[in-house]
């Protein structure tokens, strides 16, 4: 399932992506009305949190109204006609990637539009189909333990 | 409020009797003065009584976001932060950016004025329209990162919080205000001023919106300031070394203080630079909010006995507590930089007050006993972090430095007062004048004393030669570009403290619009047409620049400053450099500060504005508030 995905050692934390978010939907600057955020913490880790479109999601299990449906695409969307505002989706989140904006009643979520994508002046959101990123990863990994085997070889 | 971008409210915070008021940010005051350091300047003016004890009930503290604060113009996070300042007693202004400013935004609010002082320690929690005055019991007392963990803790993972340290609440002079945990707005003493207020702390959330003028255009013209801001070709480096490979390029200019400003040279430069930081000490870049460049840094000293981690440093604490204190050990460096943040203080103060105090110690001067037994030689780097700990919490000889180094050498005398680098009684900032002519001039007129961020007069450092060109035309080159001649320099240092109070006043970043060279007036023009709506020109914004340094100027003529105190100590403009690509060159100051007078409108001879100039500018009120003072003059007919 496709996702947005950024490298927390890489994502340095200027929320651009979040105001494009909120200005693509809802013509406004407000990063509580984005569909994804991103979450600094000690040390030096900036995590950007958006919905994975999980295979067996949560969300879509606690909705009482069906209004939590999936398209062809594996992308979860909301529908705000069959929507009444519950928020047991919001509840059922494991990684809080879908909450009810400021004045709103039905929910938002990431739908992996790409807007932020493009807008990220560091080059390090990307639009992650879970297989392949599961591979990026461990490439990355080998890279760096070479780096560090590297460094011990020099400096021994 | 017509105009969008703003917030649109003003918060009054009265401590002496916990009144909160929210009263609309007036368009009249927008329309002249932007916000941020422009509307700091105004209200301030008619709040602060000449006179007046900074660190009384009756100083005022003003924070303020610009219009395009928490936007997406490139490094719009900025909020401007003024009161009388303690350390220098006239003007005092100081900046930061972070993630704390849009928050203040995004909660409703352009702007918080604190009057009085609360009867015990409280901190400001603002949740929207959710404002409350709460004790501070428990966090009075803590450090920075203390502090802010347990505001987060109580209020919320997402709240932004800016905060004094220790060195605020003791009261140092030159204490900063410190937000999101490593941002400062470090000088002239305004984290002192919070702390005789009381005032802890002030911690935000905010969920409202911001609007933009013209939806339809905004995001190209947002994609465009963004190409145009990626494109430049200082971005690669910016993104690698953040400020710190200033370090190598001072040095190779002979512009890098040392020694407590001795020389412009320091011999073993290459610890303590970029490079050495990059390779083994970065462990990330990071951006405050809506900032392309990520020159802040985010850095791990792994070993005893320095270990830390944090953000920062910036060139300015690499060089105030490096080369100027002559240490060279970078794990010191970064040590007393995580020091400086976590005990809110102002690393160029603290660096200038250390080393002035190294300096007569190694002249016999100040003795071994008066330094609480510290071997306070140039190069100590042992009893500089001990004196950062001791000057914080006024302990020892640290309640004496604590003062800073202008009043702890009057209070001294026996001749140390000579070996003060300060203007105004603020520390002289990370520049030597002597390889840069321009900065000697601007560190000398700027409004907050010695500072080199008022005028920024950076386009001659290292050869913007086109757009010295582009902004100032073709024909006061190739002198203006010249970084050690003199001429044009009155000229350039006007311009550039004009363009510079309008940069604070909409809340940017001077990365990005001084150095690198890329955003200049028509940009901030589109910017406040498209998010605000604002109909301005270049020559209208040229003006409230113009109108914002004047009004500074009033405020500190009123306190008494006159061309006699737009000077530099002795050593930059007698002696020569005697060492380094600037060798045997002073600074011409007299010279230059002619220039700048008559660029200005200014009285040549006393250095204040006219009656006229001020007139011209919109000031009338101000004009004729001098002139009942009989402070200016009217010119004769």
């Amino acid at each position: 399932m496709p996702y947005i995905y950024a490298d927390p050692s890489r994502c340095t934390g200027c929320e651009i992506c979040v105001l494009t978010c909120s200005f693509t939907y809802f013509k406004v600057l407000n990063p509580k009305k984005a569909r994804l955020r991103v979450v600094r913490m000690e040390p030096a880790i900036d995590l950007v949190i958006a919905c994975r479109n999980c295979e067996r999601a949560p969300c879509m299990e606690a909705c009482p109204n069906e209004a939590i449906k999936r398209t062809s695409k594996g992308i979860i969307v909301v529908d705000e006609g069959r929507c009444d505002g519950c928020g047991r989706c919001v509840e059922a989140c494991p990684l809080d990637a879908i909450h009810i904006p400021p004045n709103g009643r039905a929910p938002i979520k990431c739908v992996a539009c790409g807007a932020c994508v493009q807008a990220c002046p560091v080059g390090c959101l990307k639009m992650a189909y879970s297989f392949e990123e599961a591979f990026e990863k461990r490439r990355n990994y080998a890279e760096r333990l070479k780096e560090i085997i590297l460094s011990l070889r020099n400096s021994g | 409020m017509r105009y969008k971008g703003y917030a649109g409210r003003i918060l009054w915070i009265d401590l002496t009797h916990e009144k909160v008021r929210v009263e609309d940010f007036p368009e009249k005051l927008a329309e002249r003065y932007l916000g941020g350091s422009g509307i700091c300047a105004r209200i301030l003016y008619d709040l602060i009584k000449p006179g007046i004890d900074p660190l009384s009930p009756e100083n005022v503290l003003m924070f303020a976001t610009g219009p395009l604060t928490g936007t997406l113009f490139p490094q719009a996070c900025r909020y401007t932060v003024a009161a009388k300042s303690p350390l220098t007693g006239i003007w005092g202004e100081s900046h930061a950016a972070g993630h704390w400013a849009p928050e203040l935004k995004f909660a409703g609010y352009d702007a918080i004025i604190f009057l009085g002082r609360a009867s015990k320690p409280v901190y400001l929690w603002i949740d929207d329209d959710e404002v409350e005055i709460k004790d501070a019991g428990e966090i009075w007392g803590r450090t920075v990162l203390e502090t802010d963990d347990i505001l987060r803790e109580e209020h919320g993972e997402d709240v932004k919080v800016a905060c004094i340290g220790p060195a605020g609440e003791n009261l140092v002079r030159y204490a900063a205000i410190m937000n999101d945990r490593y941002r400062a707005a470090a000088r002239s003493g305004m984290g002192a001023v919070m702390g005789s207020k009381n005032l802890k702390a002030i911690a935000v959330r905010g969920s409202r919106d911001i609007e933009v003028a013209d939806p339809e255009a905004y995001m190209d013209h947002v994609r465009r300031w963004h190409r145009k801001m990626l494109s430049h070709p200082f971005m690669p480096d910016r993104a690698k070394y953040g400020t710190t490979n200033l370090i190598e390029l001072m040095q190779k200019i002979g512009r890098l203080p040392t020694y407590n400003l001795r020389q412009g040279v320091f011999d073993e430069y290459y610890k303590i630079g970029g490079e050495t930081i990059y390779r083994k000490y970065l462990v990330k870049p990071v951006a405050d909010f809506a900032c392309l460049q990520r020159c802040g840094r985010y850095t791990a000293v792994y070993n005893e006995p320095y270990r830390c981690m944090g953000g920062g440093p910036e060139y300015e604490t690499l060089c105030s507590l490096g080369s100027r204190c002559g240490v060279s050990n970078i794990e010191a460096i970064l040590y007393g930089n995580w020091l400086c943040n976590n005990l809110g203080l102002d690393s160029v103060s603290a660096g200038g007050t250390i080393s002035w105090a190294m300096e007569c110690y190694e002249l016999g001067l100040i003795s071994r006993d008066e330094l609480d037994g510290l071997d306070l030689r140039f190069g100590n780097e042992e009893a500089m972090i001990e004196l950062l700990i001791k000057i914080a919490y006024r302990r020892g000889v640290g309640d004496l430095l604590a003062e800073g180094s202008w009043r702890a050498a009057k209070k001294i005398g026996r001749g140390t007062e000579r070996y003060v680098m300060h203007v105004k009684g603020q520390e002289i900032a990370s520049q030597e004048p002597r390889a840069q002519k321009s900065m000697g001039l601007a560190i000398a007129t700027a409004a907050r004393g010695a500072d080199h961020l008022y005028g920024f007069p950076v386009l001659d450092e290292v050869g913007f030669e086109k757009e010295i060109r582009e902004r100032f035309g073709e024909e006061y080159l190739p002198e203006i570009a010249d970084r050690l001649n003199p001429k044009y320099k009155g000229f350039m240092v006007k311009e550039c403290e004009d363009y510079m109070a309008v940069v604070e006043a909409v809340g940017v970043c001077k990365y990005g619009t001084q150095i690198p060279p890329v955003f200049y007036y028509q940009d901030m023009v589109d910017a406040l047409r498209v998010t605000c709506g604002m109909d301005v020109d270049v020559r209208k914004l040229k003006m409230i620049g113009e109108r914002i340094v004047n009004l500074n100027r009033a405020f500190n003529i009123r306190e008494g400053i006159s061309r006699k105190d737009d000077t530099l100590p002795e050593r930059l403009t007698k002696v020569p450099a005697p060492l380094g690509p600037a060798k045997g060159h002073v600074v011409e100051l007299d010279q230059m500060l002619d220039e700048y007078y008559r660029c200005r409108g200014w009285d040549l001879e006393t250095g204040k504005p006219t009656y006229e100039k001020l007139l011209s500018l919109g000031l009338e009120d101000v004009a004729e508030d001098l002139l009942r003072k009989g402070l200016i003059r009217k010119a004769e007919s």
